[in-house]
């Protein structure tokens, strides 16, 4: 089943420095009906103006994946991580038994777009850590390049739970296949553009809920298009 | 004189559940031999002590303290497995931490 939703009928939370489009409840968003998918709890599409952010706040027991799409994020935590993440690279937080931290948009000028999500981690009161990854956008031309897994590597962040996420981006004409092992759930999500997922469009910012497809084709026969794919429980 | 508020939120919505700062209740903090806490809280079994159960594995819970002149302190508490219960012959809702961390937002970005 391939359940699409669209865009323009997720929440939008306004708060000024923050424009934030949830997929599932969150905050000021509430929907008993849609708390997550799987292990996937929270995916927030997240514009934050320049020079604002969230304070000092804690965080437990989920594993946190910031994908940053636009400019920068400054993250700070009391574990005594101190970084800048940018375009081209994904932050992780396993926060485990407890973690303090304050993230912010530390342009002068330019808007922070990221895509945050959290997911319920393979088991409760792990030890916190932080992480951040790059990996090299020339090899998401037409595939499916993996930017967080269980292990981690070189160019993936490692993440606390049986799950992977790629990013991909699509030339016009071309097609991706993906193959789904039976009993697990995916999450795609249009960056940019619009892709035909099983012949089912997609578009930009739209997301999709696919169980029980053993075969995804993921084809963009007009225009190239900017995909994220998160395979998991 | 120092302020102290009592909060109790749920950790992925936010949804508040307990703030003294604006509705107070009667409770108490005990230090557990273990190196755990223990919140006591007299109140009624009310919708919000319904959520609390309901959402027991997903609890943030604070005590803030704010002096004049000082910059306010927050102390989290790490819920984890609790337990979280009520006790209905004795009217108390009781949440077991098994870790805290103590920390000042100021002195965060800064």
């Amino acid at each position: 089943m391939i359940k699409v939703y669209a865009a323009e009928d997720r929440h939008r939370t306004d708060l000024g420095w923050l424009v934030s489009r949830p997929s599932f409840q969150f905050g000021a968003y509430v929907d008993p009906d849609n708390t997550g998918f799987g292990v996937l709890r929270v995916f927030n599409d997240d514009f934050v103006a320049p020079g604002k952010g969230f304070g000092a706040h804690p965080h437990s027991d989920m594993e946190i994946v910031s994908v940053i799409l636009k400019g920068a994020i400054r993250h700070e935590d009391n574990l005594g991580n101190i970084e800048i993440t940018r375009v081209g690279e994904v932050q992780r937080i396993t926060a485990g038994s407890g973690v303090i931290h304050a993230e912010y948009n530390p342009s002068e000028t330019e808007e922070l777009n990221l895509l945050q999500m959290w997911f319920m981690p393979r088991e409760r009161g792990l030890a916190p850590s932080y992480e951040t990854s790059r990996y090299d956008p020339a090899k998401l031309t037409n595939a499916l390049h993996p930017i967080v897994t269980p292990t981690g590597s070189e160019e993936a962040a490692s993440i606390q739970q049986d799950m992977t996420i790629y990013l991909g981006r699509l030339e016009a004409g071309r097609e991706i296949a993906y193959r789904q092992e039976s009993g697990r759930r995916l999450f795609l999500f249009v960056i940019e553009g619009s892709i035909q997922a099983n012949g089912v469009r997609l578009g930009e910012r739209d997301s999709a809920r696919i169980s029980d497809v053993a075969d995804l084709t993921l084809s963009t026969p007009e225009a190239p298009a900017f995909v994220l794919l998160i395979d998991l429980p | 004189m120092a302020k102290e508020t009592f909060i109790v939120k749920n950790a992925v919505g936010g949804m508040i559940y307990i703030d003294t700062g604006k509705s107070p209740v009667d409770y108490r903090l005990d230090a557990q031999e273990d190196g755990g806490w223990l919140f006591t809280i007299r109140t009624k079994r009310s919708a919000a002590v319904e959520e609390i159960l309901r959402f027991r594995q997903e609890l943030n819970v604070f005590v803030f303290r704010e002096e004049e002149g000082r910059p306010t302190v927050k102390t989290w508490y790490y819920v984890g497995d609790g337990p979280v219960e009520y006790d209905e012959a004795g009217g108390q809702l009781t949440i077991r931490a098994a870790s805290r961390i103590e920390y000042i937002p100021d002195t965060y970005l800064s």
